[in-house]
């Protein structure tokens, strides 16, 4: 696809001018897994390889490891027409894998997965970019998915980029705080004691055992936090930042509509 | 790379079974004429039996008029397209490969396949000849007459691959196509009947010049002087049909044909190029 405006640029290559060699070791997972019905797997890993130019000699090496990598090694054989879309989608980030590439663009990969299914690609991302050193473009509307894979993220809205960064950055920047939800019973004993811990700026009881704290971003305050709940005489379930301070960020981002 | 997608596009057409029909077909078009002439005593008895030699060339020209152009069409209309509507083709061009060898690729691909198919027909035309009426004569002009189908065969072919391009819809590319066909052999046909009675010879230097004149033209004139004088004008009534016209030369059936191949190949080619490859929802 041409650009309407702006550029690209993948290790200092056009991608529309050097299309070729920019593209070596790019690995692209597109939305819609759109792949040909008629082919196997192992055909269209096999077809992927020649457009990569792997030697022949480590075409089904290759194969097996990426098959066996995204859990499809069962249906090696099996013609596309005949796989669920869990499988298709599997597949889809199959070829994308395949040779390795240290750059992956991977547009909304979880769709059609199970959650088991999602779990597992979460870890084989996890992997490649600790393991290869790579870089892992994820594409998602799914916030808890980008927040708990992402190190970095960038918003856009109607073609507008409202933010880029570092997921804490981000969220610092755009809410000027974060979030802590704290599970303990009976909740009222330790609501004082909270209150006066430096950083803690609002507390909302969320249940009869929930409150959730806004809190300062930059100082970690959960040991003062549990230290309060605890010697208070209450007991202590559960503390942990809130876990859709991303989608809290993009729609606080859209309100007050300018770029971060 | 090319020969990657080469490969790519046989398969493909092969497994959408269009390719297993149509050389279903020429199987059933390169035997029954034979079978029925050889079971019908009165019509057997207008054959003269010096003709039987050459009565191969049925086989072989019968079905190039219409039925090669058409499958013809219906390999190249949904090379292009197809993929667009399936939303293949962007995969595919997401890995480090370029647009001239997709391209290419799937061009040559789909037309190996019509190449594979006149092959066809001729093989069984002339094994049908020979089983029903003995041995055949003249049957080394058979190659020149391969080549001059397969290179007749490349205009449609390449026209229906550009408004498969242009278009990227797959059943609105076989209508234009079949239709842009179609209306050039039957104005072809009403060409020559005006040709015919008024003797204008302006009707007939149109005629020369539509598509469907060159590619039925090509191969007669090829073999016109291999053949008894009887068995020409048989092959002249059969091209006659077909709308185009022998009162040609190879030459310039060549070179009308390279015209019309050129301008649709640089036309589906640049669209390529210059167009996005995104998703066409059919």
């Amino acid at each position: 696809m041409r650009p309407t405006s702006g550029s690209v640029r993948i290790r200092g290559l056009d991608p529309v001018s050097e299309h070729r060699s920019a593209l070596v070791n790019v690995g692209y997972s597109p939305e819609l897994p759109n792949i040909q019905t008629f082919l196997t797997p192992k055909e269209l890993l096999a077809l992927t390889a020649e457009e990569l130019i792997i030697p022949k000699s480590e075409v089904s090496r290759e194969i097996k490891a990426t098959l066996e990598i995204v859990g499809l090694t069962e249906y090696t054989n099996v013609r596309v027409s005949k796989l669920s879309k869990g499988m298709v989608q599997r597949l889809s980030i199959a070829q994308a894998l395949i040779g390795s590439p240290d750059l992956l663009v991977m547009d909304e990969p979880m769709i059609g997965l199970d959650p088991a299914g999602a779990a597992h690609f979460r870890d084989v991302f996890r992997r490649i970019a600790k393991e290869r050193g790579g870089t892992i473009f994820l594409s998602s509307h799914i916030m808890s998915e980008v927040e708990s894979l992402c190190t970095s993220v960038c918003m856009i809205h109607r073609g507008r980029m409202l933010f880029n960064g570092s997921i804490e950055e981000t969220i610092g920047n755009v809410l000027g705080s974060t979030f802590l939800i704290v599970e303990a019973d009976p909740v009222e004993n330790c609501l004082n004691s909270i209150r006066t811990i430096p950083g803690v700026e609002e507390i909302r009881k969320e249940n009869d055992r929930t409150l959730e704290l806004k809190v300062k971003p930059g100082k970690d305050v959960r040991p003062d936090i549990a230290e309060a709940v605890i010697r208070s005489g209450a007991k202590l379930f559960s503390l942990n930042y809130s876990e859709d301070l991303l989608e809290r960020t993009y729609l606080e981002a859209l309100k007050k509509g300018t770029n971060f | 790379m090319i020969f990657t997608f080469f490969r790519y596009e046989v398969k493909r057409s092969i497994a959408r079974r269009k390719i297993i029909v149509l050389a279903f077909f020429t199987l059933l078009i390169g035997t029954v004429p034979y079978i029925g002439l050889a079971n019908l005593h009165h019509a057997l008895s207008l054959i003269p039996t010096s003709d039987y030699p050459y009565l191969w060339v049925a086989g072989v020209f019968l079905p190039q008029g219409l039925f090669i152009q058409f499958t013809a069409i219906l390999i190249a209309a949904g090379a292009m397209s197809e993929e667009y509507e399936q939303g293949t083709a962007e995969l595919l061009l997401s890995k480090p490969v370029t647009k001239a060898e997709y391209f290419l690729g799937k061009f040559f691909g789909g037309y190996s396949l019509i190449a594979f198919i006149i092959l066809l027909n001729m093989v069984l035309g002339v094994v049908s000849a020979t089983i029903t009426f003995g041995q055949q004569a003249s049957l080394s002009v058979l190659p020149g007459v391969f080549l001059a189908q397969a290179y007749a065969a490349l205009l449609f072919f390449t026209v229906a691959f550009m408004i498969g391009e242009l278009i990227r819809r797959s059943s609105l590319s076989y209508i234009f196509s079949a239709a842009l066909f179609f209306t050039s052999t039957i104005f072809g046909l009403y060409l020559t009947v005006i040709y015919t009675l008024t003797g204008d010879v302006f009707y007939k230097h149109i005629q020369l010049y539509i598509p469907s004149s060159p590619i039925a033209s090509l191969p007669l004139l090829y073999v016109n002087g291999s053949l008894p004088s009887g068995v020409a004008s048989l092959l002249s009534s059969i091209e006659g049909l077909a709308g185009g016209s022998v009162e040609s030369s190879i030459p310039f059936s060549i070179l009308l044909i390279s015209i019309y191949f050129a301008a649709a190949f640089i036309v589906a080619f640049v669209f390529f190029e210059l167009s996005d490859v995104s998703r066409k929802v059919s």
